[in-house]
């Protein structure tokens, strides 16, 4: 840790796990209901579940990527945070509202539209939150001593996705109005200005663990997160195709969002290549698993099952149904939940001066849920194909096709016990951390300056 | 080779541009939504019925124009598919039509209010979605491969379908192989049971057999007596 503030980080990170926790425990509710057990009902019916596990998600993610900002933009930045106080005040707010709003969603006090169930006066609530959030932030980096390419995409990210969040607080009577601009927010987070954060901390991790130069590492961001927006603007047409808008973005939407694994690819491909390029044994090897995790994953997830039921003549059938669950769940956990734990697996040794990185809870956290993530994405892929060809294609009833592939949601729950496990262990390995120390670094970043000094060791 | 400068030219020049289409696009699809959708027909009850969707969270069970959570039925074309009739029923008491199975939470609806979210739906359901929800594509096929004999040989004797029977009693029951299988298939009443016994049955079902899932549905005495007429007509294909 170079700077005291930075450590403002750490209570985001445990707000992060505390909700994940949340949500994963959310998520068996549902996987449940789904096996046919839905002995919450009178309590918490299934759409309440629903709101909460993706919302929760939703928050979460955001208090990660807020404690990762506020990590990271006074170290690219170099200087102390502009006010600690606010930012503390920040956080507080942030939980209150996310709080708030999770307790709301059991008494029916939301808006019932996907993903942004949050209803109206709690958003104006997050908008000042955001503000103060990105004032703070920005603020460092305005007065800070250097601009680098990683702190402004950083910056850009979390701008754009504060101004992004306002098309969805407009009400429409039109359905067709009213989903056309929900994607506004959603797609253009999470296929758009999201990846902006994911490319910027990503890009960051990597200079910090591999030790190659910076202006390379910033090069080939630029081009990732411009081959993002070249196919992820226009890409928002796959949620077009069967709302009511026009027939062209079957072809406008086909077309760009064929395009979007592109993006993660070179994610992917630019992660492996500078693990290699680098050379540098960073003792924190969890952190760089982590890291190349979810350059991985993302492009699997997001990239590769988003492709497999993007083109309209897919989704023309699969819309709508558990495929797009399938895709959902390894895309997010690919894409931002591991870039998340790696800011927090990087930056808590950092934070707290104690090397909880080796053993075996570490690497079986990362082991586990991994291949757990990866399970209950295939028990989702084959509930959903089976519904696709029973429901759609031959027609049966909806609840008839429910009954057919109850068993698999038997191995979606298994899938995530394991899944659960691995949290577990993180968040265990999390809590072994301690609080964070006032120790300060004050020699350069070696791993910045000197990368091959130690690459020989 | 790339240089930094050039990358970065890349990616704000490419991101300006295509913001700029997609806006150009944004704008001429604002420009079609209302035929599409036809918003001249969007009267006070559709509005009160989309209030009603969004203010319990529809979508966390359902899909509509396939967005939502697939815990519960499509119902983008949900009036055409089960009719008003059906889902009038369903509103007041969801559990009454898939007794034991996956639960709905009972809103409670008024009348008002179904009426409302039925002319949402219907609404919905006129809205042009560039073919969704597909028609069934193999079904026709999987039926050619079937042996066709016990339609041929029972229809012809039998009365046409009721109404009710084609928008109520076939969401659970089967005639002819098609219908639901919450019940039993209908095809062998009329060989099982008199005209008495149905009657009292579609009457009361709990005192004919107290405890049976089959809800007490309303109807007066004339669809009531046609429904036992239609079944008593039906053969079954068993001669």
């Amino acid at each position: 840790m170079k700077y005291r503030s930075q450590k403002i980080a750490w209570l985001f990170f445990a707000t992060s796990l505390v909700l994940l926790v949340l949500q994963v425990l959310y998520g068996f509710i549902m996987g449940f209901a789904h096996m046919g057990y839905d002995v919450f009902h009178e309590w918490i019916p299934f759409n309440t579940a629903r709101a909460v596990h993706t919302n929760l998600l939703v928050v979460w993610l955001l208090s990660g990527f807020m404690g990762s900002a506020y990590w990271v933009i006074p170290e690219e930045a170099g200087r102390e945070l502009v006010s600690p106080k606010l930012a503390l005040v920040q956080w507080a707010s942030f939980v209150l509202v996310g709080v708030v709003a999770v307790i709301g969603f059991h008494f029916n006090w939301w808006e019932g539209r996907k993903f942004l169930e949050i209803p109206r006066p709690l958003d104006y609530l997050v908008v000042v939150n955001v503000l103060l959030f990105i004032g703070l932030v920005g603020a460092t980096a305005w007065q800070g001593r250097r601009f680098t390419t990683t702190g402004i995409t950083l910056l850009l990210g979390l701008v754009s996705a504060a101004l992004l969040y306002l098309p969805g607080m407009y009400h429409f009577d039109n359905q067709v109005h009213d989903s056309y601009f929900r994607w506004w927010v959603v797609h253009l987070w999470v296929e758009g200005v999201w990846e902006l954060i994911m490319g910027a901390l990503l890009s960051y991790l990597l200079i910090k663990l591999t030790g190659v130069d910076r202006e390379i590492i910033e090069k080939w961001l630029y081009v990732i997160v411009g081959i993002t927006f070249l196919s992820g603007i226009l890409g928002t047409g796959h949620h077009y195709y069967y709302i009511g808008a026009p027939e062209y973005w079957l072809m406008i939407g086909g077309i760009f969002s064929a395009l979007e694994p592109l993006a993660f690819l070179g994610m992917a491909i630019f992660a492996m290549a500078m693990m290699r390029k680098g050379g540098r044994r960073h003792p924190n090897r969890c952190a760089l698993h982590w890291t190349i995790g979810c350059a991985v994953l993302s492009f699997v997830g997001a990239g590769f099952l988003g492709m497999a039921h993007t083109l309209p003549q897919v989704n023309l059938w699969t819309h709508g149904t558990l495929v797009t669950a399938m895709h959902g769940h390894l895309a997010f956990w690919g894409a931002y939940a591991m870039i998340v734990f790696a800011m927090i697996m990087y930056t808590m040794p950092e934070m707290t001066g104690r090397n909880c990185y080796t053993g075996w809870i570490p690497e079986w956290a990362f082991l586990t849920s991994n291949i757990g993530m990866l399970a209950m994405t295939g028990a989702f892929a084959v509930a959903g194909i089976t519904q696709v060809y029973l429901e759609r294609k031959v027609g049966m009833d909806f609840l008839d096709v429910q009954d057919a592939v109850q068993v698999h949601f038997l191995g979606l729950v298994l899938a995530a016990a394991l899944f659960a496990l691995g949290i577990a262990l993180f968040v265990w390995n999390f809590i072994s951390f301690g609080l964070p120390a006032d120790d300060l670094k004050d020699e350069p970043d070696q791993t910045e300056r000197q990368p091959l000094k130690e690459a020989v060791t | 080779m790339l240089s930094k400068s050039a990358a970065r030219l890349f990616f704000l020049g490419g991101t300006a541009v295509f913001s700029l289409v997609f806006l150009a696009l944004t704008i001429d699809t604002l420009r079609q939504i209302p035929k599409r959708s036809n918003a001249e027909d969007m009267t006070d009850a559709v509005k009160r019925g989309h209030d009603l969707w969004t203010f319990n969270n529809c979508m966390g069970c359902h899909t509509l124009l396939g967005e939502g959570a697939y815990y519960a039925p499509e119902l983008t074309k949900v009036v055409e598919r089960r009719g008003k009739p059906w889902i009038r029923i369903f509103l007041k008491d969801p559990e009454a039509m898939f007794p034991g199975r996956r639960k709905m939470i009972n809103y409670g609806f008024n009348d008002g209010e179904i009426e409302d979210l039925l002319a949402f739906f219907e609404w919905v359901g006129r809205i042009d979605t560039n073919g969704f929800p597909p028609e069934p594509d193999l079904a026709e096929k999987i039926q050619a491969t079937q042996v066709v004999t016990r339609q041929t040989t029972s229809d012809h004797k039998a009365l046409p379908q009721p109404e009710m029977f084609r928008t109520i009693c076939m969401s659970c029951h089967a005639l002819g192989g098609k219908g639901g299988v919450v019940g039993p298939a209908l095809d062998t009443v009329a060989a099982k049971y008199s005209r008495a016994q149905l009657d009292l049955w579609l009457k009361n079902p709990q005192e004919v057999k107290p405890g049976t899932s089959m809800p007490k549905l309303p109807m007066d005495d004339t669809v009531r007596r046609e429904l036992v007429d239609f079944l008593l007509s039906y053969q079954g294909g068993n001669e």
